[in-house]
């Protein structure tokens, strides 16, 4: 039952960025190509976490479908579903105690406990324009952002130890974890469910504004009261994908995800050239385009 | 137990409900689980409460005297935070034990809205607490104990595990199990989290590794008495006029299987089913109480506290550790 989600079908998005991060670091310190059992442990881990988060957010939402599959709560039932996800997490412990090293375990905790603060965040929303923009982005921030940017933090704790590294590989991951996030929910309005793998337009089925939402709201104010309802009515969630398609919210939140893109650049562009540096740089532009 | 748990639990979900904020929500979970834990007649603090008697038997440890002047009391901060750790995740678990299966509901369980908000909040207070425990034990700033609890969660989860599959499979009555499959199955879901704790403790204050697994063998040896107990009590009150439901897969009624055999123990069962599928339980238990079942049980939970006081023979005589043998005596007396 574990399994079922490593069937090496889902993006490994985080672990690449991981693994090259590691590289990068490596070549920016000894010019060592080599990646570290260690680093590569943090690498898995990262991966175990985001997964064991996925299928305690998929009870959390209730949803159907993850990664073109049926999600484990449907399967399994609910109680199951979250034993499960405690049980990789608990895995995910374990293999990281053994890398042996109480800095790393502290900087991954960290995203343990973002995640579950994200999610709390997510409950809440805020009356004030501005405050629920500052609001969607710490969301962001701590709910997928956090794993990549303490992980990549990791790897450079391991790889390199000064301090200017370590910042550097943080700050990458966070603004391209930004921007993955904020592309993820156009993608929820652009996209169509069987290339996505999860149902469209699901953020406005649970009630969430997301990016698109906020921004369409400045040219549509009538949506506030929508967004302050959580889409409840009926009809609701059809006349907010409307509006938001027809403002230029999707756009407005593509630059937005393009000036974090930016940010990331600017990050990684202070480390040693490398080959690995240009893929870190090249996956800015991926994150951007990519269309699942 | 259970029961009455999940009640209070979705009463204080209500409450929850109403306050749609999450530093509101925040600001609730803290004292509200705090004060789960405390108020009980069921003495939920069990766990840390034993961290803290056994850290405070085993005192300093010779191979280490720098250390000795940060001790308060005869134990070492980094030992009471491991005490609330142990209680964190015990309770992270009673609440996600708590998680009810959507699909499997009927509308007499009230509206579905609600069970699913329920399960909702039961998933994120779980994991907040669990967050809370990793971030502490990060702190600790020791691999060791970091993997000993971590792995110490991963088996209290499979022993939850096999808890559910019990239960699910309504058609089946009783699990053909044996009382050592039992015991693996008690020794996952009850007695793991305070035995590797109990080690941990010592490993925090650097003692040798024979003290380490002595600690050990008494969380894993007294954990598994008190379950047998608690086992046990519908069968060993005095006063049984209204008998209460047990489950079919406690210590005395897996005895009993083992003795009678598998098919005559099924044939009680479905006597005592009767019409419209109600368990007449005052049957049964009648049943257990005439074969050997119960007193094999009382055995056990002899056997096991005898072990644990054994263990406990390996640290000095002290006040924590005469009240450590006191809980031994306690969860194998019975009337």
């Amino acid at each position: 039952m574990c399994d079922y989600y490593f069937d090496g079908k889902g993006k490994a998005f985080r672990p690449m960025i991981v693994v090259l991060m590691a590289r990068a670091c490596n070549i920016h310190h000894n010019n060592s190509r080599e990646v570290q059992a260690s680093q590569r442990s943090v690498a898995i881990i990262a991966e175990m976490i985001h997964t064991a988060s996925l299928v305690h957010d998929d009870v959390i939402d209730d949803a159907n479908s993850r990664r073109g599959k049926m999600t484990v709560n449907q399967i399994w039932g609910e109680r199951k579903a979250v034993l499960a996800g405690d049980f990789i997490l608990s895995a995910a412990s374990v293999a990281l105690a053994r890398i042996g090293n109480t800095t790393i375990i502290s900087v991954l905790t960290q995203v343990i406990e973002d995640l579950v603060r994200g999610e709390f965040l997510q409950l809440g929303s805020k009356e004030n324009e501005n405050e629920r923009f500052a609001h969607y982005l710490e969301k962001t921030f701590k709910k997928t952002a956090s794993l990549i940017a303490n992980s990549c933090k990791a790897v450079s704790i391991l790889g390199c130890p000064d301090p200017k590294v370590h910042e550097i590989a943080y700050q990458y991951g966070k603004n391209v974890g930004i921007a993955f996030q904020l592309i993820d929910d156009v993608l929820d309005f652009t996209s169509c469910a069987d290339h996505l793998g999860k149902p469209a337009a699901a953020d406005l089925k649970l009630g969430l504004a997301t990016g698109p939402v906020l921004f369409a709201c400045r040219q549509f104010p009538e949506m506030n009261a929508m967004i302050m309802r959580r889409f409840s009515k009926p009809g609701d969630v059809e006349r907010a994908r409307k509006y938001v398609l027809q403002s230029d919210g999707v756009q407005q939140t593509t630059y937005l995800a393009q000036r974090y893109c930016h940010e990331a650049t600017r990050a990684i562009s202070k480390l040693r050239p490398s080959p690995e540096r240009e893929a870190l740089i090249q996956l800015t532009e991926m994150v951007l385009t990519r269309d699942k | 137990m259970m029961a009455d748990w999940g009640l209070r639990f979705f009463s204080t979900v209500v409450l929850l409900v109403k306050v749609d904020c999450e530093n509101m929500i925040f600001f609730f979970l803290c004292p509200f689980f705090r004060g789960f834990v405390s108020d009980s007649r069921n003495n939920l603090q069990m766990r840390g409460l034993v961290v803290l008697l056994i850290s405070k038997a085993a005192g300093p440890s010779t191979a280490d005297i720098s250390f000795q002047h940060s001790m308060v009391s005869g134990i070492y901060s980094s030992q009471r935070s491991l005490a609330e750790i142990t209680e964190l995740i015990h309770t992270a678990f009673l609440v996600h034990r708590g998680i009810v299966n959507i699909g499997e509901l009927k509308s007499c369980d009230g509206p579905l809205k609600d069970m699913q908000f329920g399960n909702k909040m039961a998933v994120l207070s779980g994991d907040f607490l669990l967050a809370n425990a990793c971030t502490s034990l990060a702190q600790l700033q020791n691999t060791k104990v970091v993997e000993l609890i971590s792995s110490a969660i991963g088996d209290l989860v499979q022993g939850i595990y096999y808890e559910n599959s019990q239960s699910s499979e309504e058609n089946c009555l009783t699990d053909d199990i044996c009382i050592s499959t039992w015991k693996d199955q008690v020794f996952l879901s009850h007695s793991a989290l305070l035995a590797k704790s109990c080690q941990a403790a010592m490993e925090l204050a650097k003692h040798s590794a024979e003290i380490q697994d002595m600690a050990f063998q008494y969380g894993k040896h007294m954990s598994m008495s008190h379950k047998l107990h608690s086992d046990l009590q519908p069968f060993v009150k005095e006063s049984s006029t209204d008998t209460v439901a047990f489950s079919l897969n406690s210590a005395p009624a897996v005895l009993h299987q083992e003795f009678l055999g598998r098919e005559a123990w099924i044939k009680q069962i479905r006597e005592a089913q009767g019409k419209g599928n109600i368990m007449d339980y005052k049957k049964l238990q009648g049943a257990i109480k005439a074969g050997k079942g119960v007193t094999s049980a009382i055995d056990l939970c002899r056997f096991h506290g005898n072990r644990a006081l054994a263990a406990l023979e390996r640290f000095p005589p002290s006040e924590a550790r005469a009240a450590l043998a006191n809980i031994v005596y306690a969860v194998t007396r019975f009337p």
